[in-house]
């Protein structure tokens, strides 16, 4: 599989004195749709910041077209790696236009702060992401879907080749998921872009994934297509959950259904 | 449907474009023609009244009989406070952006009373030109700021640690320049205690003359730091993520801050209450997501002429510290500011 975009070699993750990823191998297939599963603190935002240069490796390298990410201008990465935190902070009174519009940051020079090439990339990304209606509505006064919204639409906004996304169907109702998801989906397959998303829902992840990355205490336990790899095994292994895994009844995927629940007596 | 962030008109010369926000621009106007009128209506009152037709002569370079008065005597201190005036203003725009706190001001980084310490030990060792103490006051500023800097840079700038010890080394010089006002002769004592009330009384053009240097020199600036205020009030990993460098970015607003306030203080004494009001007053007024840079100078300017203008007449022929008037103004604002952020955060922090 050599020869894909985003690559990471050894990396060694840590905050302060706490290793959270202790030399990690990985490639992010290009042209596909990359999940990430774990449960809670196992590393999954780390890992998605350190692929983003938002985290610098302890030790290791995190490798974008062969280059180092750390040599490479900030600018330019932003160019080329778009990437939405778990929780953003957005500036205090900011609208959702003027949000989408910062996703353009990276393309500006200070002398064309707004082009025809901004005008479409900000229209489509409000446009798929139905914000168009709440454009002139602050963030702060959003729900917590729509603005999940708007910072997708950001992302999209700044139109990368590659994209980061941390939890982005937190806070959406299950049809808003969906769509987002679907969104996801739709930018790979017609536009060819590489996204790797973190998500919770392991059924989601089943049918939204062409390659999926199963993670434990900073360590992947298993990768590869969902059909592949999602067993009731790698269920308890990772979540140390009871489940069967059954084929899903729309796409014949695996489903995760869980143990049955706690019942008195 | 043409597209484009709300409230912002598109302005367009050959390739380049740029983005208007409309408000603002309205602002920035208004503020203008009030500073103007304040401007005429400082130069007519005084121990003597002038009339404006008279004023305006003056300012048009026509012979009239108020020269002297206008010209000579009035129109440098104006000068004076219109300069330091703007100069806290975007001091105070910048040291609130990178801190993200409305509560930031030159005062909590060290800038005033690094210069405070520096001008009232100078003046007891007998430097008193006022030629010099202006650059006295700008060393001692900028040395403070620094120090501050060095201290709370710990593998990146945290805004927190960066306020909490600005506020310990401004405690600690706060102690020194009392330690220097004490052991100073009485003379000494009483021109320093005027020095940090912040005065513009005896001000003349030898005092415009840095600040005006640095504000054209920095003129340029202000676009890059207009431009780089947009990604920096996110949290660190989205604006990372937008390409920004933003330790470069912080520290290069924070410079920018540091030596506006810095040569302000050495014109007029820390009128530090300018600083923290300017740039929320302009903020409100324009209502744009980040600090309005112009509107913070031209509010800055406003309210240091209009203070400036109570100080000399409210008890003529008593001309009272300019610094006495800000903040009277901006202490109730900080209280209130402080009493609002708490109920806000409903005690949780
Ligand atoms: N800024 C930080 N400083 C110190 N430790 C951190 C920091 N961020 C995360 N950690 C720690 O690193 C470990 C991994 O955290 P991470 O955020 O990567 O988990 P995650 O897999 O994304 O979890 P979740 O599903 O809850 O989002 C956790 O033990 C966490 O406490
Ligand atoms: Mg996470």
């Amino acid at each position: 599989m050599t020869g894909n975009r985003l690559r990471a070699e050894g990396l060694v993750l840590t905050y302060e004195d706490r290793t959270v990823v202790d030399g990690l191998d990985l490639e992010i297939p290009d042209g596909q749709v990359t999940v990430v599963i774990g449960p809670n603190a196992c590393g999954k935002s780390t890992l998605l910041r350190a692929l983003g240069r938002l985290l610098k490796p302890r030790r290791g390298a995190v490798l974008l077209d062969g280059t180092e990410l750390s040599r490479i201008p900030t600018r330019r990465v932003a160019q080329k790696i778009g990437l939405l935190p778990q929780t953003p902070v957005p500036p205090e009174g900011i609208t959702v236009s003027e949000l989408v519009t910062r996703g353009r940051q990276p393309h500006h020079r200070w002398w064309q702060q707004w082009t025809e090439a901004d005008e479409k990339a900000v229209g489509e990304a409000m446009d798929r992401t139905a914000t168009a209606d709440l454009a002139e509505r602050l963030i702060d006064e959003l729900s917590g879907g729509q603005r999940q919204r708007a910072w997708i639409a950001m992302a999209l906004a700044q139109d990368t080749d590659l994209l980061l996304l941390d939890e982005p169907t937190t806070y959406l109702d299950i049809a808003h998921q969906v769509e987002v998801l679907d969104l996801v989906r739709q930018l790979n397959r017609e536009r060819g872009r590489t996204v790797v998303a973190v998500l919770h829902d392991l059924n989601q992840a089943a049918r939204y994934a062409d390659h999926l990355i199963a993670m434990k205490a900073g360590r992947i336990v298993a990768q590869g297509a969902p059909s592949d790899i999602i067993t009731a095994d790698l269920v308890h292994e990772v979540f140390g959950l009871t489940s069967v895994v059954v084929p899903d009844p729309v796409t014949g995927g695996p489903l995760v259904v869980p143990g049955a629940p706690w019942q008195c007596g | 449907m043409t597209i484009r962030p709300s409230g912002f008109s598109v302005l367009r010369a050959g390739r380049g474009s740029f983005l208007l926000h409309r408000r603002a621009a309205l602002v920035a106007t208004v503020l203008g023609a009030a500073l103007a009128v304040t401007a005429v209506v400082y130069l007519c009152v005084g121990e003597s009244f002038v009339s404006p037709t008279e004023v305006v002569r003056v300012l048009a370079g026509r012979p009239s009989p108020d020269e002297f008065v206008v010209g000579t005597l009035r129109m440098p201190r104006l000068v004076v406070g219109l300069l330091a005036g703007a100069a806290f203003g975007l001091a105070g725009a910048f040291i609130q952006t990178v801190a993200r706190n409305p509560l930031a001001s030159p005062d909590v980084i060290g800038v005033t009373h690094g210069a405070g310490a520096a001008t009232v030990a100078a003046m007891t060792f007998g430097v008193t030109a006022h030629t010099a103490l202006p650059y006295v006051a700008i060393l001692g500023g900028t040395a403070a700021a620094a120090l501050v800097y060095v201290f709370a840079w710990r593998r990146g700038l945290h805004a927190t640690r960066f306020v909490l010890i600005g506020i310990g080394i401004s405690v600690a010089l706060g102690s020194l320049t009392q330690l220097f006002v004490t052991k100073g002769d009485y003379l000494v004592a009483q021109q320093a205690k005027v020095w940090l009330t912040g005065s513009l009384n005896g001000r003349g053009y030898d005092h415009a003359v840095p600040l005006a240097v640095i504000s054209l020199v920095l003129m340029p600036a202000l676009f890059w730091a207009a431009r780089a205020q947009r990604t920096v009030s996110f949290d660190d990993d989205t604006a990372t993520a937008l390409g920004v460098r933003l330790g470069r970015v912080r520290l290069c607003l924070i410079v920018l801050g540091v030596v506006l306030a810095s040569v302000a203080t050495g014109a007029t004494g820390p009128v530090d209450f300018v600083a923290l009001l300017a740039p929320q007053i302009a903020r409100r007024l324009t209502r744009t997501a980040q600090i309005p840079l112009v509107g913070s100078a031209l509010t800055g300017a406003l309210i240091m002429a209009v203070a400036d203008l109570l100080a000399r007449k409210l008890f003529s022929p008593i001309e009272l510290p300019v610094g006495v008037f800000t903040a009277a103004v901006g202490a109730p604002y900080l209280m209130w500011l402080i009493v609002r952020t708490r109920s806000r955060s409903g005690g949780a922090a």
